[in-house]
């Protein structure tokens, strides 16, 4: 009768691990709130224009953290590099590029004006997932690929590919290059004065 | 009357972004049911790959600078200008008629490699939009009948064929190229129509140049916002270039199988 009874336990424990395993959302799941909230954000006639423009990028900021794995970027970008680089260093680079990217690209995103975002399509293999969408700009329909890793049950997005260019290759190429000629530091101080163009 | 001299300067500087440019006319290029995969490598070694060829750095970057000075001093003030006397949606029109006089290259290609449909679809396009389309100022082939341009050019005919894409190049006036493109667009001149219309080099420089201020007054910010977002602005146009042209290789077929392998 225990042995009956442990059996029982033992399959309602692995039907829960089963079905809680299929509630994870999926990739796409997962990333249209995020790119839904960001527009919202983007359109609010309350904060829009250059006067809102420190609290509209926090804002927007603060939603992007949660679904785009900045460390994981940073680590992919510097490559190598990055397993040598003590916990500070690697903070304060994170903490760098982040705001490059912030800078270059959510500045470029505030000329957005409700051009809807198509989901194509997503793939998934192991922890890794390619979500494909298209927006139009300008009577142009332009390929956009989400790329993605899951930790934990967060799918997080860790590169971003437009036709076919990926955006942490590109700095990665970058770096590579800086880093050899003028290594860590020097990186560092180029990011530094590269921000500061944007202020 | 322009004397040659201003023309002829004219003409390079509308040389000098084309490729760049061209990476924004096709934009129909990414349109595919299934996702798109990033390539033949798998997701996990994306980045360790290290396929970049460019033994003439050096002289690569001095022309680098050359163009940009190019761009800064003549280029972009002619675009300031021809965008402030054209409204966009003419430029919009004017950029659909080189597009659709282009079709000749696209419908050869696409039978050098074979793509038989494809090809039947680019001449389905320049029959339509050269006739319904009023000589190729809209492209009804696309809003009406939903036919997407099969964009195919001689450096990819190449590729297929199984040439490499040989060393990387930042060749004055012209801007990226890799040799292989280089020896294509050489090559797709031989297709395009305006080489047998237009008889005189000059004439069919103009039209050229013509077709790529046209195209940048439609993108105006490229090659300012790549300059502007990059630590090393060569490197990171190098890296735009390679990727791009690289992604334009696969073809649909291709993708597909790959998605279906993972």
């Amino acid at each position: 009768m225990k042995y009956v009874q442990a059996l029982l336990v033992l399959v309602f424990c692995s039907f829960l691990a089963d079905s809680s395993a299929l509630a994870v959302p999926g990739p796409t799941e997962q990333l249209k709130p995020t790119l839904k909230v960001l527009i919202d954000i983007l359109l609010d006639p309350a904060i829009k224009g250059d006067e809102h423009r420190v609290e509209r990028r926090a804002k927007i900021m603060g939603h992007v953290s949660q679904r785009f794995d900045f460390r994981e970027m940073s680590q992919r970008v510097i490559g190598r590099e990055w397993k040598n680089l003590s916990p500070e260093k690697q903070d304060y680079f994170q903490v760098l590029f982040t705001k490059l990217l912030e800078n270059a690209y959510i500045g470029k995103f505030e000329s957005y004006s409700g051009q809807e975002i198509q989901y194509m399509g997503e793939r998934i293999k192991d922890d890794r997932a390619i979500v494909s969408t298209q927006i139009e700009n300008n009577g142009q329909l332009i390929p956009v690929d989400y790329i993605m890793i899951k930790k934990e049950v967060q799918w997080m997005v860790y590169d971003i590919n437009i036709e076919g260019v990926s955006l942490v290759r590109n700095y990665m190429e970058q770096f590579k290059s800086i880093l050899r000629r003028d290594k860590f530091d020097g990186l560092v101080k180029l990011l530094e004065e590269k921000n500061r163009t944007f202020e | 009357m322009i004397s040659k001299k201003v023309f002829m300067s004219f003409l390079f500087l509308a040389f000098m972004l084309a490729p760049v440019l061209d990476a924004q006319a096709d934009e129909a290029e990414g349109t595919v049911a299934l996702p798109r995969d990033y390539g033949n490598e798998d997701l996990d070694t994306f980045f360790e790959t290290d396929d970049i060829y460019d033994p003439l750095e050096s002289m690569n970057r001095v022309f680098f600078q050359v163009n940009d000075k190019l761009y800064f001093w003549i280029l972009k003030p002619v675009n300031t200008a021809y965008t402030a006397a054209v409204p966009i949606d003419f430029r919009e029109c004017f950029g659909n008629f080189f597009d659709n006089v282009a079709a000749p290259v696209r419908v050869v290609n696409n039978l050098l490699q074979g793509k038989f449909a494809d090809a039947g679809i680019d001449f389905s396009r320049f029959m339509i939009n050269s006739t319904a389309g009023v000589l190729g100022l809209g492209d009804p082939a696309l809003r009406s009948f939903g036919l997407e341009p099969k964009p195919e050019d001689f450096g990819q005919t190449l590729g297929v064929w199984g040439l490499g894409e040989g060393p990387y190049l930042y060749l004055p006036v012209f801007g990226p190229l890799t040799l292989r493109d280089t020896v294509g667009f050489a090559g797709d001149s031989l297709a395009h129509p305006a080489t047998y219309v237009l008889s005189k080099p000059l004439e069919g420089a103009a039209y050229y140049s013509a077709d790529k201020v046209n195209l940048l007054s439609l993108n105006p910010d490229l090659y300012e916002d790549m300059k502007r977002y990059s630590l090393d602005p060569y490197i990171s146009m190098r890296q735009v270039y390679l990727d791009y042209r690289r992604n334009k290789m696969l073809d649909r077929a291709v993708k597909n199988e790959m998605i279906n392998q993972l």
